[in-house]
């Protein structure tokens, strides 16, 4: 397909451009296939003042002046004065929550922008996408892709081999279609109980691990629901490998993200839970989670709070608590603290799942590993858990996040459960500002990305898919990119001081707060806070090149003299950075 | 194997009560409290402490001149409780001798600082007549013709904290007097006997002019300059409202004085703000007083809407209901809401942005309300907070208060009730409480803007109660005089002054004249938790914030670098490498630095 079939009109002009946090600028606006762009005339050299990727785009409204309103009985002027006077204004609302108006001259011109940006701004075809364009100087595609894989964490995890398999079992993605190729399951479950427990879960979203507790041999596993169905069918096998996964010990838990009553209700459509008395040594704890619809449905009341530019404020704290996002947070976060309580506290192992096993259950699994594991609270150990955990144990990203709090168009699948998790980890980096070793700027550029991406890493929903489009040949890779040493700097946490002890948030309502940074981004407020967090940042990272660029330097030609004292510095550099 | 079924709700945060060895109980009891100097013991009583988060507990009760103190003792139970007497405004007691029910006599506290205590004592003797008798004369002692604690103290500081504010010094760090602006002394109060004595007044006015002006402003509180702008010679005058009454009276000198100011930097317009609603302005004319009406020519009048201290103080008891002691949690934000709290506080800050607004844009302004010393004092110093970064230092901001507040005769010993009984006085606001948690919300917005931190804050909120100090004693001036405040009693400051590193923000970044603008929406405005629900414990309870207490850390860490440098390119001069080689090895290790404590 040629994008230029879409745009009828390039170039246009004497745009004004109003975006928040700039004064209105006046320049040329340019439709490319992938972008929208605007340079500012006044600065003299073209400055470039936007460049918008139009998948950024969730809603766009125009208004035009309409030429037969004006030629009605006071109308004088001349036909072709008014229509080159004519002009109209599309207000562009973005998926990551900034709303642009741009002011054009020409009625014609503005709508045929208008049509150009709907249409481009939600091509179907994945590989029609900017991610499969983007060709970033002194980057290759042979750059390896990704940072982690089940093979990779596998073998990174000694302790596991003893009683957990690397099963190559979905090779071909004939088992699960939305898992990844190979997945770590109990030894003592071969390949064919392993295929028979996928046709008992829906979606064939068997039992895997998804992460072992070094200090105690616990487990984390993630699965879908069982088929029981209202007769409530049994399987011999997803028994046994569930009985292989507490291996001896006494029980386990199963925390199952839908309340008693929605599990139930699950049999009559043919899904179910782990009855009692089929598996006698796993006890069942229900959470009720939201998802889906409601969910979106509440990000939209939040956004459309925060985005009130009347001046009655006064409900506003009524506003923010009927949008009932914060007491997602809530939820999420105490499910996921109720999880690592299990394998933490009581050492015990926990199998987690809602329905379908690819939203809430991912966010309180990827959260609990905060809570318990230092190594995920780096910056590379949570993008590597991220990359497991939604990318390829299969989020449905392609889906949840096609549009996001602003469009018009009917819902269908969009769920802002990656948002979600985003916004609890936030929460998490708010409460144990130290904790953490990544920064807030990385939350805001992940819930960027998720939805419009120069990247592949959010592209699709599976594995399988990513591989039949080619994504890891033909994209750049996020996490990579996100981990160069320029990107690293601005994404971690200076301050950060590792501690191996679980952090463990506290959820009453007074201790969580709304996502100012996300939520309230483009008000200038936002601003300052940025800017001083920068302060700090660059206070920070100063000290640390000074230490790095001037002692290494003038200690090398002591080394014979002081070794240990050489040493010293070394150990101490290393800590600052 | 109930831990993981119970609710992950009842928060497994912050161990109010811990385990502590046997060891250390067999001490004596209260031996470990550190008692002031010149503060005594009045009694002691074993009681049972009824807390409200952890069920009732045992243990002694120590009263002295200036504190209650309450320590456990149960071997299991580690806690104590410690409250100045003056942070007391009720003492009830509960329950009679014929109560049913476990620990239903005892002793009902209400305190100024958010909480309540009660207290359980054996029902047989009347066990608690002198315990409550004691306590009823010692929290409230001017109500006894006993001195408050203040006055009591032998408290000694290296520092001399009423040195903090020289009125002349200030003027002259304004640039004060010059040609538009002499300086003139309230001698012996006969102005204004609730103004300080050292007033700044425009050079044009005479001294009679003054007279004829303090006749028509309520209390004689005539406009003064508070503060004046640098560059563009804007000020910011404050005052009481003019004495119009329902006659509608005019005072020529009055609207003279005023239009004097406005030519004072030559601008088209004074803008007058008036704090008060519209509504209550109007209706103040009913008592004598009002506001500046269309005879004012070349002045503006502007409401603020800021509501009057009865509003303010119903406003905090909501608070307190929904965060004492426990805190409203199935609807938390509407509860919120409903008590306007944060409403109170966004109009009070947009009410000063507007006023520095003004001003930096070089409008002269006024401010008022009624007697001008309750919403105007948060007015002027919140807008003076945002103009000039002098205010944001340690010192400044000690300066600001000193000077906005305390010589300008806000009522500090009506609105707190400083040792009197009179719990339901209908003077009683908490304002002060407002202008702190304003300040508060512009350090949140601008991280590196000041220069002290939250502690501070805290503490002058804590010593605002205490009667440990001089500084909040008192209505005005001229009252502090007559009680030999500055002689006989110490200052807070003193206290602040001589641990100035407890106080010091560490992200402060200096930055002169830029004009600070909190945002006062209330999407950016927040409950300061950490005042409010800080007796809860479940609110996390940190020394210093963990974020502060890394950033110390890494400043040692860059002293401690700088230091080895200094030592290395000593070292390396080719005369004194012998010497300073043996030096450096025998140089003590690098400091250690302590593990910091993920709070738990």
């Amino acid at each position: 397909m040629e994008f230029s079939e879409h745009i009828k009109t390039a170039n246009v002009e004497d745009v004004v451009l109003r975006q928040p946090l700039h004064p209105p600028s006046r320049g040329t606006l340019c439709i490319t296939g992938h972008h929208l762009l605007f340079s500012d005339r006044e600065q003299g050299s073209g400055r470039k003042v936007l460049l918008l990727l139009l998948r950024n785009v969730d809603a766009i409204e125009k208004s035009v002046e309409n030429l037969l309103a004006h030629s009605g009985p006071f109308c004088t002027e001349g036909l072709s004065q008014r229509m080159s006077g004519s002009s109209g204004t599309i207000t562009i609302k973005c998926k990551d929550l900034r709303v642009l108006h741009l002011d054009i001259p020409g009625m014609e011109q503005s709508l045929n922008i208008a049509r150009s940006i709907e249409t481009l701004s939600c091509l179907d075809g994945v590989s029609e996408m900017y991610p499969f364009f983007y060709r970033p100087s002194g980057v290759g595609l042979q750059d390896q892709w990704g940072l982690s894989s089940p093979e990779k964490h596998y073998s990174q995890m000694r302790e596991l081999h003893d009683r957990w398999r690397l099963s190559t079992v979905n090779r071909d993605y004939r088992v699960c279609p939305s898992y990844p190729p190979a997945v770590i399951v109990p030894k003592h479950a071969g390949d064919d109980v392993l295929e028979k427990a996928a046709k008992f879960r829906q979606g064939g979203r068997f039992p895997v691990l998804c992460y072992y507790h070094r200090k105690n041999g616990m487990v984390i596993m993630r699965s879908s629901q069982p088929l029981t169905g209202a007769n409530g069918k049994r399987c011999m096998e997803d028994e046994h490998l569930l009985r292989a996964v507490i291996d001896g010990s006494d029980r386990g838990f199963v925390i199952d993200t839908r309340s008693g009553q929605q599990a139930l209700q699950a049999r009559m459509t043919g899904g179910g839970f782990e009855s009692k008395s089929c598996y006698s040594s796993w006890k069942r704890l229900h959470r009720q989670m939201e998802r889906g619809k409601a969910l979106q449905e509440s990000l939209i009341k939040l956004v459309e709070a925060c985005g009130d530019q009347s001046h009655n404020m006064d409900r506003w704290l009524s506003k923010l608590e009927n949008s009932k996002w914060l007491s997602h947070v809530q939820t999420a976060l105490s499910t996921a603290g109720l999880l690592a309580e299990c394998v933490e506290r009581d050492g015990h192992s926990v199998l987690v799942h809602g329905s379908e096993g690819t939203d809430s259950t991912l966010l309180i699994s990827t959260l609990a590993q905060l809570i318990m594991d230092p190594w995920a609270r780096t910056l590379e150990g949570f993008l590597a858990l991220l990359e497991r955990e939604w990318v390829q144990a299969g989020h449905p990203f392609r889906q949840r996040c096609a549009h996001s709090a602003y469009s018009h168009a009917r819902l269908q699948q969009e769920s802002p459960v990656f948002l979600l998790l985003l916004d609890c980890v936030w929460q998490l980096w708010r409460q144990f500002p130290l904790a953490l070793g990544f920064s807030e700027a990385l939350l805001l550029r992940l819930a960027t990305e998720a939805y419009a991406s120069d990247y592949g890493t959010f592209l699709c929903s599976s594995h399988q898919e990513r591989c039949a489009l080619g994504v890891t040949d033909n994209t750049h890779c996020l996490f990579r990119a996100l981990l160069r040493p320029r990107e690293r700097d601005c994404y971690s946490n200076p301050l950060y001081e590792p501690t191996e002890l679980a952090i463990w948030p506290s959820v009453h309502p007074q201790a969580l707060q709304l996502w100012r940074g996300f939520f309230l981004r483009w008000t200038p407020q936002a601003r300052h806070l940025e800017e001083a967090q920068e302060e700090i940042r660059n206070m920070v990272t100063e000290w640390g090149k000074l230490a790095l660029s001037r002692c290494p330097e003038s200690t090398q030609r002591r080394e014979d003299v002081q070794p240990e004292h050489v040493e010293h510095l070394r150990r101490d550099t290393t800590q600052v950075q | 194997m109930a831990s993981p079924v119970s609710v992950y709700n009842s928060s497994p945060l912050a161990p109010h009560i811990s385990s502590m060895s046997r060891e250390s109980v067999k001490m004596e009891l209260l031996a470990d409290v550190a008692l002031l100097p010149g503060e005594e013991r009045i009694i002691d009583k074993d009681i049972i402490y009824i807390c409200p988060f952890n069920g009732a507990v045992k243990g002694k009760v120590l009263i002295t001149k200036y504190r209650l103190h309450f320590k456990s003792s149960d071997a299991d139970v580690v806690m104590a409780l410690d409250i100045p007497l003056c942070a007391i405004s009720r003492v009830e007691k509960m329950g009679g001798a014929s109560s049913r029910g476990e620990n239903s006599y005892g002793l009902d506290i209400t305190c100024k600082d958010m909480r309540n205590l009660r207290f359980a004592l054996k029902q047989e003797g009347h066990s608690r007549r002198d315990i409550f008798e004691l306590l009823f004369k010692h929290a409230f002692p001017l109500s006894h013709g006993l001195p408050l604690f203040a006055y009591v103290t032998q408290e000694k500081y290296a520092t001399e904290g009423w040195d903090i504010y020289k009125p002349m010094e200030e003027f002259r760090r304004q640039g004060l007097p010059n040609d538009k602006w002499r300086i003139v002394f309230n001698k012996s109060y006969e102005l204004c006997d609730t103004y300080p004595t050292v007033l700044a007044v425009p050079y044009k006015s005479s001294d009679d002019d003054l007279k004829r002006v303090a006749a028509f402003r309520s209390r004689g509180r005539i406009p003064v300059l508070s503060w004046i702008h640098r560059e563009n010679q804007a000020v910011i005058v404050r005052c009481s409202q003019p004495l119009v009454g329902m006659s509608g009276k005019r005072n020529k000198d009055d609207e003279r004085y005023l239009d004097v100011i406005r030519e004072a930097n030559d601008t088209a317009k004074l803008t007058i703000y008036d704090a008060r609603p519209s509504v209550n302005a109007v209706a103040n004319k009913a008592t004598g007083g009002g506001y500046e009406g269309d005879e004012y020519q070349n002045a503006e009048l502007v409401f603020l809407d800021i509501q009057n201290i009865h509003v303010m103080r119903e406003s905090l008891k909501k608070l307190k209901d929904i965060v004492y002691p426990n805190v409203e949690e199935s609807h938390w934000l509407s509860s919120l809401e409903s008590t306007h709290w944060l409403e109170h506080i966004k109009l009070v800050l947009s009410g000063a942005i507007q006023v520095a607004d003004k001003v930096s844009s070089g409008n002269s302004v006024v401010v008022h309300c009624s007697d001008g010393w309750d919403r105007t004092a948060q007015l002027t110093s919140l807008a003076m907070l945002m103009l000039d970064s002098h205010y944001r230092t340690l010192r400044g901001f000690q300066v600001l208060i000193e000077k906005e507040w305390i010589s300008f005769g806000h009522k500090f010993a009506s609105r707190i009730g400083h040792g009197d009984k009179n719990h339901a006085d209908q003077d009683r606001s908490p304002v002060f409480l407002q202008f702190i948690d304003c300040v508060w919300q512009m350090t949140k917005q601008f991280p590196t803007a000041f220069e002290f931190n939250e502690r501070l804050l805290l503490t002058i909120l804590d010593h605002l109660y205490s009667c440990r100090f001089g500084t909040f004693l008192y209505n005005c001036q001229s009252a502090r005089e007559q009680h030999d405040v500055r002689s006989k009693t110490e200052s807070l400051w003193s206290l602040v002054n001589s641990r100035m590193e407890m106080y010091l923000n560490p992200f402060y970044t200096p930055e002169s004249g830029r004009v600070l603008y909190p945002v006062a929406s209330m999407r950016h405005l927040e409950l300061w938790v950490t005042y409010y629900i800080r007796w809860n414990p479940r609110i996390r309870q940190q020394q210093q914030s963990p974020v502060e207490q890394r950033y110390m850390e890494l400043l040692a860490l860059r002293d401690e670098y700088l230091k080895k440098l200094e030592a290395l390119q000593l070292s390396d001069s080719p005369s004194s490498q012998l010497a300073n080689a043996a030096n450096t090895s025998s140089s003590p290790p690098p400091q250690q630095y302590t593990q910091l404590q993920t709070p738990l």
